[in-house]
């Protein structure tokens, strides 16, 4: 194929890819961010010392660190709306799925958090007359998601990636959009090489801008210390 | 002259014993501390001096005994008021009696030096904001740091870090001031200019006891020494008599070793 029928390829399906580049970016980003508070709940119902919260919890966590993103999304999908008697749109079940998948992992990054903060941080907040749950909301919370940033970012370009598995379901993500083009010009290898050059530019450069600003946060307030984050 | 006009004691243990495992860390302490009394704890490292101070504030539960203190009782089963075992809450509010400072400082980290100083008379006491800042500013300036209202612990010297500490416990009126060795994670340097703090802003007016090793110190502001040794209070009196004339040798040798 020469560059002229390629250039022309990817010009005319622009629109279709450029949509797909949108929604690839909206399911990471919403997911992460309820990831984010999912993962924090859990964590802290798995800290919990009500067997009540923190068996749930648990579970919750190991589910989903240790269940394929493909089988989630499917279960989710099909399965859901039988349990619950609600139906989902693709984007809202791949959403759920995403979620589910990050806020496990970042659960176990927040409980390593918080087992971090010093015992000296929780004593003298003890000392100051603060309840558990306003001595964790305070002081304990707050330092350990500042020290979770780079696990967060990390966590944000997994996601990133584990996008691309959606389009089973039909929602119109990046990868969904190039299937799409590929059934109509039946030229899977220039379509699908486009396609994962933009996967890795895009991964790349949200890559280079966590390690970026991994690399300056040591520099800000709470951070400059001998032993901030790393 | 009433020489025998009795003094209730603000704080007083009787037989409290704690235990960590098998591990005996208290013995049996009995102790009183009179209400405006600088009382300084010394003794060997793992006599349970540290120990002793943390189950004032209920930091330690205790086996055995009890501690009376204002009008609470702690026993092995919790604090407790007028026969009441407390709740969570209303323990928190009981260590509000008590301000602490800690050897390791414990600033928190990810709070400015006003922000670790207004963090609990506001959320805890829910005191105005602007009142308590006004409050920490003059505290802040009485012990040298206001210039550095504005800046983060990991800026500041380990001497600057535990004035500000103080100024943290101070600022929550506490009835009750406890030091746990205060000076002891400092540079030889920075020594003089906490130990300044404590003998003419913290202790004034307030019942006090003090874990420490700056045994001339001790000697300027207690109005009682105890020396401690595995577990026990062996040995107390008034400082010019425990430092100079101690009744027991082992007390005798470790004021030696310290000198």
């Amino acid at each position: 194929m020469s560059f002229g029928r390629f250039y022309r390829l990817i010009a005319d399906n622009a629109d279709v890819i450029g949509f797909g580049i949108w929604v690839t970016i909206q399911l990471a980003i919403v997911s992460m961010m309820i990831a984010v508070i999912l993962g924090l709940i859990a964590c802290l119902g798995s800290l919990s010392r009500a067997r009540i919260l923190r068996f749930p919890s648990m579970l919750f966590v190991e589910f989903g660190r240790n269940t394929p993103i493909l089988v989630q999304l499917i279960w989710v999908h099909f399965a859901w709306p039988e349990i619950l008697g609600i139906k989902f749109s693709a984007w809202t079940s791949a959403v759920i799925a995403l979620s589910l998948q990050s806020s496990g992992y970042l659960a176990e990054e927040f409980r390593a958090g918080i087992e971090s903060i010093d015992k000296g941080q929780i004593e003298a907040s003890q000392a100051l007359g603060m309840t558990y749950q306003r001595l964790m909301r305070r002081i304990v919370v707050p330092q350990a998601l500042m020290r979770m940033i780079p696990g967060i970012l990390n966590q944000f370009v997994t996601c990133f990636k584990s996008t691309s598995i959606v389009s089973v379901i039909a929602v119109p993500d990046l990868m969904y959009q190039a299937g799409l083009i590929v059934s109509m010009t039946f030229l899977p290898m220039p379509v699908y090489s486009f396609v994962a050059f933009l996967y890795f530019v895009m991964v790349m450069v949200i890559a280079l801008g966590v390690r970026f600003a991994t690399r300056r946060l040591p520099q800000f307030g709470y951070f400059n210390q001998r032993h901030g984050g790393e | 002259m009433q020489l025998d006009q009795p003094v209730k004691p603000l704080v007083r243990l009787s037989g409290v014993w704690k235990r960590f495992g098998k591990l005996e860390v208290l013995r049996g302490i009995d102790l009183d501390v009179n209400e405006g009394a600088t009382v300084a704890i010394i003794g060997p490292s793992g006599s349970g001096k540290s120990t002793l101070v943390r189950c004032l504030n209920h930091l330690e539960p205790i086996q055995d005994g009890a501690i009376e203190i204002d009008g609470f009782l702690i026993t092995p089963r919790g604090v407790e008021k007028s026969g009441r075992l407390l709740g969570q809450r209303e323990v928190a509010k009981f260590r509000t009696l008590l301000g602490m400072v800690f050897q390791q400082f414990n600033l928190f980290p990810h709070l400015t030096v006003l922000g670790n100083i207004i963090e609990a008379p506001t959320g805890v006491l829910g005191r105005d904001r602007a009142a308590v800042t006004e409050e920490a500013m003059d505290l802040l300036a009485k012990v040298n740091l206001a210039d550095k209202a504005n800046v983060y612990p990991a800026r500041l010297s380990g001497g600057q870090q535990q004035r500000a500490a103080i100024v943290r416990s101070l600022i929550m009126h506490p009835k009750i001031m406890l030091f746990d060795e205060p000076t002891s994670a400092l540079d030889p340097e920075l020594i003089g200019e906490v130990l300044k703090v404590i003998g003419e802003l913290a202790i004034k007016g307030r019942t006090s006891i003090i874990v420490t090793h700056e045994l001339a110190f001790a000697r300027d502001i207690a109005s009682k020494i105890v020396f401690m040794d595995a577990g026990l209070i062996v040995e107390e009196g008034p400082p010019d008599k425990l430092l100079t004339s101690p009744k027991l040798d082992r007390t005798r040798a470790f004021i030696a070793r310290i000198l």
